[in-house]
């Protein structure tokens, strides 16, 4: 048997805001294969759709929060992002519905995307290469 | 290629549904109890993977294994908890992979290589 996950002395229950970062960054990667130009498929379409909407309405959620108790000492922002953090995902959710729907971004969209999703994977301190995924290469 | 996710708590099961979906561009199957889970491979045969929790009402994950493994011995089964005891059960049992709460992304990219693949058994 193969063991993957947390450390015995590390293991609870799955919250939230776990949902939330593991969603932004499945959809780094699934922005990051389509700059790579990995093939989709029906099932990746719908499942890059479900996650941007999901991380999408997270987001907004999030800000929300952020800005209605910024004056409140009692609120503790568990993640620590601010406005502008939200902002991007927001964006970049945007960004992945419209490679879902088969829009092709043009070049500048591309490096718009690119630095956008440079900017959340250094806040979320996520590095991983979609070139280490090699069963996204085949769809 | 056929996979199920069987687990009650809708917010992990469609995190772990739709990042799998993701990965082998094929339907995965959801499940909320490992009851309807049974109840439909009895009819339409047990999947080649089965991810699920171990703590689930009416039939729990050690419990839908090893009536998985009497229909198919070929199934791939792949059990999470956020219980460190759990690991021995779930080994003993004859799970392939045990999940350690909370994971992410890469522990799933990692058992889909592992699994789909490479297509190894966690027990060979």
């Amino acid at each position: 048997m193969i063991r993957l996950g947390a450390e015995p002395s590390k293991m609870r229950e799955i919250e939230l805001d776990d949902v939330f970062l593991s969603r932004l960054q499945l959809l780094v990667v699934m922005s990051k294969a389509y700059l790579n130009g990995y093939p989709l498929g029906r099932h990746r379409i719908n499942s890059i759709l479900e996650n941007a909407n999901h991380v999408k309405m997270e987001a907004v959620g999030l800000e929300e929060d952020l800005e209605w108790f910024k004056d409140d000492e009692s609120f503790q922002d568990t993640m620590g992002f601010d406005s502008a953090f939200y902002q991007r995902v927001k964006l970049l959710s945007v960004m992945a519905e419209a490679i879902a729907k088969g829009h092709d971004l043009e070049s500048h969209k591309k490096e718009a995307l690119e630095k956008n999703l440079n900017a959340v994977c250094k806040a979320i301190t996520f590095n991983k290469q979609v070139s280490e995924i090699q069963f996204l290469k085949v769809a | 290629m056929k996979i199920a996710v069987v687990d009650a708590d809708p917010i992990v099961r469609d995190f772990v549904v739709g990042t799998l979906m993701y990965s082998v561009n094929r339907e995965v199957l959801p499940f909320e109890n490992g009851l309807d889970a049974l109840i439909y491979f009895e009819d339409y045969g047990a999947p080649d993977i089965i991810v699920g929790d171990v703590n689930m009402e009416d039939l729990t994950g050690t419990e839908l294994l090893d009536k998985v493994k009497g229909l198919n011995r070929g199934t791939i089964v792949i059990l999470y908890s956020d219980l460190p005891d759990k690991e021995e059960v779930v080994k003993t049992a004859g799970a392939d992979a045990f999940l350690a709460k909370p994971f992410g992304v890469s522990e799933l990219f990692s058992l889909v290589q592992r699994f789909v693949v490479d297509g190894r058994s966690g027990n060979a």
